[in-house]
């Protein structure tokens, strides 16, 4: 599902963000990307997602090369890949229903569709009696929540979840990461980021390690 | 376009506008004012064209007498202007008959006239001229033939009035062409960075459009529309103060040009549907360059 050769990132002069990254994840994979912080888990997200472009190197996903694809294929690409971002990134002036509608809006489904599946999210990840709430009105875990409602809507093929459970108390952290779970036994491909050693501590899933930018 | 894309898109383009109101506000404001003197100088070089045809097509010409002319000579006049072709007599105006013309149209102010110990009016005979291709000269020989007719004082027609009026026009055309191609550039620019503001306040939204797999032409339709919808309204109130610019003129005053008056005319609702669907384009234009931009960045 995701395959990368000898990737290199750099941010100017400064010291490469990753640095001969060679990975491969595969379809249904669930793996954790630890490391402690600035060792390039979220540019390795970021360039997944083609947020940032790599250097050199090459970074194929769902067989689609990066380094040549176009605008709107990378669009196409993106639908195809949900994301939980750090800090959320929702629309405060939207509220919860309109945030996690704007995926399926994006691609055109019908409004009937649109409401269908946005309600059995909400419903999946307990949000429905907070459809009308604006992202300020909601605590951090809800966020978080709305945030994995908006990025799993569409069933996509991966989801990139980035320090998923950071801002996040332990009861709140066992919630989101059971949801995670869940999602991958569905079918998803999952990646997620994280500095947190707690929430490794038990796992029997795969977990690649970054250092300075480098797989350790 | 599927029907829920493109309520998604008026609905993004309305609530852009709502949320800023203000801007928007004054961007429709100092729009609608670059084209309503735009819109203004349309209308005067339309009434200015309708006269000109209007007059052009048949001539008028007034046969003014220096005394009041029994019906003998009237007679011996007429017989004098059938012998030239496309002539017709439209009506005679006796002393009286102009004076109360006169008072009719001064309305209250026509006590004025009662100052007057003997009517200074004139009595006249109003005829037209069938335009041809050789009538250029004819109203000229009739002119020179009727005033040399000793009870005849002055014989005026509106032929020289157009001339004038046409000369002037050509002038109004360019300064036009000139003035409105800055005005076109004015509105374009006052969309340009209305559209730019909303912009900027929506860049955190734009980029995580982008990010959930929004196309640039999806991110960038709503601000198009945006601009279309803020062109349209500025377009809109200017003709609506027109009007009730033009609303005022017909009842308050009468306008004459020479002795010839003149009907003012509105836009036709043709040149209205045009000019609205010129606002859109300008906002349109406007809006396309503000998002290009922004998507170079």
């Amino acid at each position: 599902m995701i395959q990368l050769f000898q990737l290199y990132k750099n941010f100017g002069s400064k010291n490469p963000a990753l640095l001969d990254i060679n990975l491969t994840v595969k379809k249904g994979e669930f793996v954790f990307i630890t490391g402690p912080s600035g060792a390039g888990k979220t540019t390795l997200l970021k360039i997944i997602f083609c947020a940032e472009r790599p250097t050199s190197g090459n970074a194929l996903v769902d067989g689609r090369n990066l380094n040549r694809i176009k605008d709107r294929d990378l669009s196409l690409l993106r639908r195809s890949i949900g994301v939980v971002f750090q800090d959320f990134k929702l629309l405060p002036r939207r509220n919860v229903f309109e945030n996690v509608a704007l995926t399926l809006e994006i691609i055109g489904f019908p409004l009937s569709m649109i409401r269908k599946k946005v309600h059995q999210t909400l419903r999946y990840l307990s949000l429905t009696n907070k459809e009308g709430y604006y992202p300020p009105q909601l605590s951090g875990g809800e966020q978080q929540r709305v945030a994995i409602a908006r990025a799993i809507v569409n069933n996509p093929l991966i989801l990139l979840a980035d320090e998923p459970t950071g801002n996040l108390d332990p009861d709140l952290t066992i919630e989101i990461m059971a949801l995670l779970q869940e999602i991958h036994i569905r079918g998803t491909t999952v990646l997620v980021a994280t500095h947190s050693q707690e929430l490794l501590k038990d796992t029997t899933r795969r977990i690649v390690t970054l250092n300075k930018g480098r797989i350790a | 376009m599927k029907i829920t894309l493109f309520h998604y898109f008026i609905r993004q383009a309305t609530a852009n506008i709502l949320e800023n109101r203000l801007v928007h506000l004054i961007g429709i404001g100092t729009m609608s004012i670059a084209f309503l003197i735009f819109y203004a100088f349309i209308l005067i070089f339309v009434n200015i064209n309708h006269w000109t045809e209007t007059q052009g097509k048949t001539l008028t010409m007034s046969i003014y007498f220096k005394e009041e002319p029994d019906s003998a000579v009237i007679e011996n006049i007429k017989k004098e202007l059938f012998l030239f072709p496309g002539v017709t007599i439209k009506q005679f105006i006796s002393k009286d008959d102009a004076m109360k013309s006169l008072r009719r149209k001064l309305g209250e102010k026509a006590g004025l006239l009662d100052g007057f110990k003997q009517n200074p009016l004139p009595a006249s005979l109003e005829i037209t001229l069938s335009r041809d291709k050789d009538g250029d000269n004819l109203p000229y020989q009739l002119k020179t033939r009727l005033e040399e007719i000793t009870v005849v004082d002055e014989v005026q027609y509106t032929q020289e009035w157009i001339k004038r009026v046409q000369v002037i026009m050509e002038a109004i055309k360019i300064v036009g062409i000139i003035f409105g191609g800055l005005l076109f550039l004015a509105a374009l620019f006052i969309i340009t960075n209305t559209i730019k503001l909303t912009i900027y306040s929506r860049k955190e939204e734009i980029e995580i459009l982008k990010l959930v797999g929004a196309t640039n032409l999806f991110v960038k339709l709503p601000f198009m529309i945006e601009g279309s919808i803020q062109g349209l309204l500025g377009g809109a109130v200017a003709l609506f103060i027109l009007f009730l610019a033009y609303i005022i003129a017909i009842t308050k005053i009468d306008i004459s040009i020479g002795f010839a008056s003149l009907h003012i005319v509105f836009l036709s609702p043709q040149t209205i549907l045009f000019l609205l669907l010129m606002s859109v384009i300008i906002g349109f234009i406007g809006s396309t360059i503000s998002v290009g931009r922004f998507f170079r960045l």
